[in-house]
């Protein structure tokens, strides 16, 4: 309801340096295309071993023969990642984090899901689905080669040069890192020995080892299908930025803003259940049409200038740059206020130059602004650069993406979505362009053609599920819900709650200029109140200036023990008045509490509806329980996890945690775990596991027979991590509960950012598929046991799935149930009268960690723990 | 001539800081900064370094690479396509930059014109008979305004370590001095053109009289531009194989100009109106507490811009109910604006249906409803 609930907390954790056993170290044990895809792999008697073992991508045979076994393998798999990757990614950094959580086998350890892993209820669906499958020759492989030299040479350029003196034998289809060749066809013999000669005249023996068929499943061919693909992106003219490709000629300017919206294409190829796919999706990228100066300048006449800088900093720092030089992008990490572009910096070879005349010679830049601060951006670890950080100058660089502040800036907003927001007929064309253009370019189909590979001319098509709609509950009465818009505000109105709680001692707290506001409040609130069965007294009305040393003393002085919930209207969604309310009332003196801004209230028209909505969202602050749905479980006790990522003030990390108290998934505890920078986020989620099952014991009068565990805000690449640290602390935690105590234990991972998208065919025409439509096959991946649910209704756009990846499970709860627990858990957020994206722990815990991350900044007294204070 | 090399120790190993290729270009880099061409060919530009060192030169408006293997200019070529920020600011000068498959014995028409061709390093490279054809291909046909050829000089092959014959195994010869020069001369001769030597790459002190590492000559046409009928009847069929273009976004295209200019004209309403809004805030409610009054500074500094560009009465922006009204003529009094479009009829025209303007055209309309 305040201008706060809006805003997005972005759970983009922060970037994992050392990656996972990636690529070469994964087990690929998956069924090529055209093989039964449940067909039952061998499986190894020790199922799961934090070090995947390896099966393919053995790059570097020679280092391998002597390699003791264990953890030193691991180091031997980044190699071959980097290096390959290098291969097109060498312009910006070999990237060595494996984003698709390759090689992380979680189904083999599931038992009741190895043959099966689908569903079965509900009503089929014709989808339609953002995929192109992969198609290769038959009996198509890759064929990875090691190039060794006597004697060595170092440079990478150099053992090209020497090795492509010879391309009559190698072929003009080809990728080599500097030692891992990769072919299209096999050479005659197993090792080929060629001569040629240096510059210098010396003559070097090159050995052309072969040590791998890859078939076109493993991780390694998957990786090289990726460069491949990039390149052909880069052939089609599109401009990299950041992981993803845009085309600059149909660029979209919106110069209210001074925004530039570039239309773009994320992809990725990946080995789903039975095929290897390009997952392609429509991407923008919003980037300035001012440079960090002209944005610096702007910002200055905006603001007084003793806050200046600091807001500056704020404003900026994490902010990704362009340069008008060179085609990298740069994180801003700092600004150096005393820094300017006539300082001098090092070169590679010794000299000593000054940004000015540098950008000059080398590039013909002129800097005008001589006294601008210059930014400072920390390189993450990289092979080949320089340490130290890299010094950018604000007058050649381009800002890219959105500020919290656009983000919170509604007409900003407002004007973006009308060119992103594309309805699903419209999307699903632009996302068959990008098959046309592949199509269409000789270049491209040349590429492919040499490499044997094509992609597939249509979009893959699918059935999907329709589960059954929920009946809402609500004091003896059952609704139904128009599952066209997954909204039942207008069915319940006027019902009583299941459990109202009354308001017979509250304060309301108000300025001068918005007694009226505050006064017509009151007053609705007793028109809707009465029909949701809440007893409601007169609100202690105290006004107050518009100053937060104002509202502090006010509730310094006027909360009793009795004080049921603090009400504040704000006249401005200024941060640090709601911030100190927020802090004070949930630590020093808990007591639930609800600010709202006087405009929401000010609007005659919608008066009564957020009067209603007020009421509601007060209720489930006190304690009280609006409706509930049908939970055949019995004795299980449902957990729900996110993170909130603080990138400004001192890097902490907050893990909300809720978890259900009662049969009816009414009534949640809450935790939070505040991790300093170094700290494992799992310690505080074990202390918070075993308060909840104390806290479960007390309601019930027994501990729960089985644990579900919600995890929302896991990274890219985080899957390996959950999976050898975080479950295995979880079972630890349920194990030292007591000698008896053997509850079954779920983890079910809860994504959001995805690429895929589906559409509903109907006829000629694609819509969205309608909520409750799940997907469990073709688009899943083989090694996991996980589906997706289209939960929501949008009015705009089109829908996004979530993924819902079991990765442990010793319910034996059939894949079935577990699909439809989730979607019943969709439905029971109290701030939204509808179905929503995620199980409401996920949302409760998102709400909690961001509320916790934004204002309090430390973890809320445990007095309020059992109460939905956070919404 | 670039005097900042220093010579390597002595000491029968030679060192070049900077190197030498990169001498080489620098060479044409200062050689590009002193005669400004508009057209420029780099034949046999292998990786395109020196073409991509060339795009910064705001100069040059044609930026061509030939090269006898594909895959190698392939391989960096995108090195050369436009950068995000040259879509972001599209810049005054227009500039495409074209790779071509060929070889410099054949001759194409898309190669006429020029103001520079540079063949660096190349012509050591060529067969006997492709050399032969040489000449004729560049200075007759060509025939682009300054030539600069660079090869190798084998006097001061026994200065470098483990150079026993030539200086890299595809070279087919490499020459000295006099050989160099009497080629040189004679090709001058023959296509009236001038030629001067120089090089980069000094021979250290006690063995001056080796000459340069790598010997240049720069060659200049004698007689003016061919005229366009003359470059009408030479052309022949094209031979090239076209393996890379890009065509940078510039103002002189009327799309990027319009777009950059609509971008310019709202961004420059929008700050006139924000000031008359806040101007009109900070007067009637001087008394508030609010942080209204802090950004009336704004206005003060904003009038006194506008008195400084002898902005009249008529030309005040004023709201009228829930519009604020900016009169085009002020817009286009700011130097931004004003440098974009050069006269109000192109800005009035470039616009037309782009803003929302007043019915009498006068004006454009802001809307005041966003407002918090």
């Amino acid at each position: 309801m305040t201008g706060r609930a809006r805003a997005r907390a972005r759970g983009r954790p922060p970037a994992q340096g050392t990656a996972l056993p990636a690529v070469g170290a994964a087990a690929a044990q998956k069924a090529l295309p055209g093989q039964l895809p449940r067909q039952k792999q061998p499986q190894q008697p020790c199922a799961r071993s934090p070090v995947p073992e390896e099966t393919a991508g053995r790059g570097r045979q020679r280092q391998t023969q002597n390699v003791p076994q264990g953890q030193e393998r691991k180091p031997e798999g980044l190699q071959i990642s980097a290096g390959l990757q290098e291969l097109s990614l060498s312009d910006r950094g070999g990237r060595r984090r494996d984003f698709h959580d390759l090689g992380v086998n979680t189904r083999q350890t599931i038992e009741h899901v190895q043959d099966s892993k689908t569903g079965t209820s509900g009503s089929v669906i014709k989808l339609v689905a953002n995929y192109f499958r992969v198609m290769s020759r038959p009996q198509w492989a890759l064929y990875q080669y090691h190039v060794g030299y006597n004697p060595e040479m170092e440079a990478r350029r150099l053992r090209s040069a020497l090795l492509f003196q010879h391309e009559k034998l190698i072929g003009k289809t080809h990728a080599f890192d500097g030692s891992i060749l990769f072919l299209p066809r096999k050479l005659d013999n197993k090792v080929t020995e060629v001569f040629s000669r240096t510059r210098n005249g010396e003559d070097v023996k090159i050995t052309i080892t072969l040590t791998n068929e890859l078939p076109p499943s493993s991780p390694t061919c998957l990786q090289f299908y990726n460069i491949i693909f990039r390149r052909i992106l880069k052939m089609l003219n599109l401009q990299q930025i950041g992981r993803n490709y845009y085309n600059p000629d149909d660029s979209i300017t919106i110069p209210n803003h001074r925004l530039v919206v570039w239309p773009g294409f994320t992809s990725s190829i990946l080995q789903y259940e039975e095929n290897i796919m390009l997952c392609a999706d429509i991407n923008y990228k919003v980037l300035r049409s001012e440079t960090v100066l002209d944005f610096m300048y702007n910002l200055y006449y905006q603001v007084e200038e003793a806050r200046y800088r600091d807001i500056c900093a704020k404003e900026l720092i994490g902010l990704i740059v362009l340069t008008k030089y060179n085609n990298k992008t740069y994180r801003i990490d700092d600004i150096d206020w005393g820094g300017n572009p006539r300082h001098t910096f090092r070169k590679a070879d010794g000299s000593e130059i000054s940004f000015v005349d540098y950008y000059k010679r080398h590039y013909n830049q002129d800097i005008t602004d001589l006294n601008q601060p210059v930014l400072v951006s920390q390189p993450k670890r990289r092979a080949n650069s320089l340490p130290g950080p890299v010094i950018l100058i604000p007058e050649l660089c381009f800002l890219t993406g959105l500020t919290e502040k656009m983000r919170n800036d509604f007409n900003m907003m407002k004007d973006l979505s009308i060119h992103t927001r594309l309805p699903p007929e419209q999307r699903q064309r632009e996302i068959r362009k990008l098959r046309d253009y592949i199509q269409n370019d000789e270049n491209v189909q040349k590429e492919l053609q040499d490499w044997g590979l094509n992609f597939d001319s249509h979009l893959l098509s699918f059935p999907g599920r329709v589960v059954q709609g929920e009946k809402i509950l609500q004091s003896g009465n059952v609704f139904d819900y128009n599952p066209q818009f997954a909204d039942w505000s207008k069915e319940t109105r006027g019902t009583p709650l299941i459990c109202p709680k009354p308001l017979d001692n509250w304060l309301l707290i108000y300025t001068r200029r918005n007694y009226d506001i505050a006064n017509t409040l009151v007053q609705n609130l007793f028109k809707v109140t009465p029909s949701m069965g809440i007893k409601m007294k007169k609100a202690t009305m105290i006004e107050v200036d518009d100053r937060t040393e104002a509202y502090q003393r006010a509730l310094q002085q006027s909360i009793t023990p009795d004080t049921n919930i603090v009400f504040c209207v704000l006249s401005s969604s200024r941060k640090d008045k709601y911030d100190a309310i927020k802090k004070y009332l949930c630590t020093d003196c808990p007591i639930p509490s609800q600010c709202v801004l006087a405009r929401t209230l000010s609007k005659p028209q919608t008066a009564m509806a957020v009067a209603t909505k007020i009421a509601l969202q007060m209720n489930c602050k006190m304690g009280g329980e609006l409706w509930t749905v049908e939970i055949p479980l019995k004795q299980v006790m449902i957990v729900g996890i996110d993170c909130y990522h603080d990138t400004f003030a001192g890097k902490q990390s907050i893990a909300g945690f809720v978890a259900s108290m009662n049969q009816t998934m009414t009534r949640w505890f809450s935790r939070c775990a505040v991790q300093t920078r170094g700290q494992e986020l799992v310690d505080g989620l074990k202390a918070c596991l075993q308060t909840a099952l104390r806290e479960w014991f007390k309601w019930n009068k027994c501990l729960p027979s089985r644990v579900i565990v919600y995890r929302d805000g896991v990274g890219d690449g985080q899957l390996n991590t959950l999976v050898s640290y975080e479950v295995p602390q979880f079972l630890d935690c349920l194990r030292s509960v007591g000698r008896d105590y053997n509850p079954r234990l779920t983890v079910v991972v809860v994504k959001k950012r995805l690429n895929a998208r589906f559409f509903a065919q109907c006829g000629e025409t694609f819509k969205n598929p309608p909520p409750g439509t799940v997907v469990d096959v073709q688009v899943t991946r083989p090694e996991w046991y996980d589906f997706f649910i289209v939960s929501q209704a949008v009015r705009n756009g089109c829908v996004s799935p979530t993924h819902y990846n079991v990765i442990y499970d010793t319910s034996k709860l059939q894949p079935d149930h577990i699909q439809r627990l989730t979607y019943k858990l969709c439905h029971m957020y109290y701030n939204w009268p509808g179905v929503i994206r995620v199980p409401a722990p996920c949302q409760y815990a998102h709400k909690l960690a961001f509320l916790v991350g934004q204002s309090i900044h430390k973890e809320p007294n445990l007095q309020l723990s059992d109460r939905l204070y956070y919404l | 001539m670039d005097k900042n090399f220093e010579e390597g120790q002595f000491q029968g190993t030679i060192k070049f800081t900077p190197p030498l290729s990169k001498q080489r270009y620098q060479f044409i880099k200062d050689l590009v900064a002193k005669y400004s061409p508009k057209k420029v060919a780099d034949l046999g530009c292998a990786d395109c370094k020196l073409l991509w060192m060339l795009k910064f030169c705001s100069c040059i408006e044609v930026l061509v690479g030939l090269d006898i293997s594909a895959s190698i200019m392939k391989e960096k070529m995108h090195m050369l396509s436009p950068l995000p920020v040259d879509y972001l600011q599209p810049t005054e000068r227009s500039l495409s930059v074209t790779l071509y498959h060929g070889s410099v014995a054949h001759k194409d028409p898309c190669m006429l014109g020029f103001d520079l061709v540079t063949c660096i390093e190349l012509i050591e490279h060529l067969e006997e008979s492709e050399l032969k054809k040489f000449p004729e291909v560049i200075f007759g046909f060509m025939a682009p305004s300054i030539v600069v050829i660079s090869t190798p000089n084998v006097e001061f092959n026994t200065l470098l370590p483990g150079v026993t014959s030539f200086r890299h195994p595809d070279h087919k010869f490499e020459w000295n001095r006099v050989q160099f020069q009497s080629w040189a001369l004679e090709t001058a001769r023959r296509y009236d053109y001038s030629v001067e030597f120089t090089g980069v790459g000094h021979s250290p002190r006690g063995v001056e009289n080796i000459g340069f590492c790598t010997q240049i000559g720069v060659f200049l046409r004698k007689y003016p531009q061919t005229s366009g009928f003359a470059l009408s009847e030479k052309s022949s069929e094209t031979v090239y194989k076209t393996v890379f273009k890009a065509v940078y976004p510039s103002l002189k295209d009327e799309k990027y100009l319009q777009n950059t200019l609509v971008g310019e004209v709202v961004f420059t309403a929008q700050i006139i109106k924000q000031s008359l809004l806040n101007h009109l805030m900070s007067e009637s409610e001087e008394h508030n507490d609010n942080t209204t009054a802090r950004k009336a500074q704004l206005q003060p500094c904003f009038s006194n811009d506008m008195r400084k560009l002898g902005v009249e009465k008529s030309m005040e922006p004023f709201v009228k109910g829930k519009v604020v009204y900016v009169p085009l003529k002020t817009i286009f009094s700011f130097p931004k604006v004003n440098q974009l479009c050069g006269t109000f009829e192109k800005l009035c025209k470039l616009i037309a249906g782009k803003v929302k303007l007043s019915s009498d055209g006068y004006a454009l309309m802001l809307s005041t409803e966003h407002e918090d």
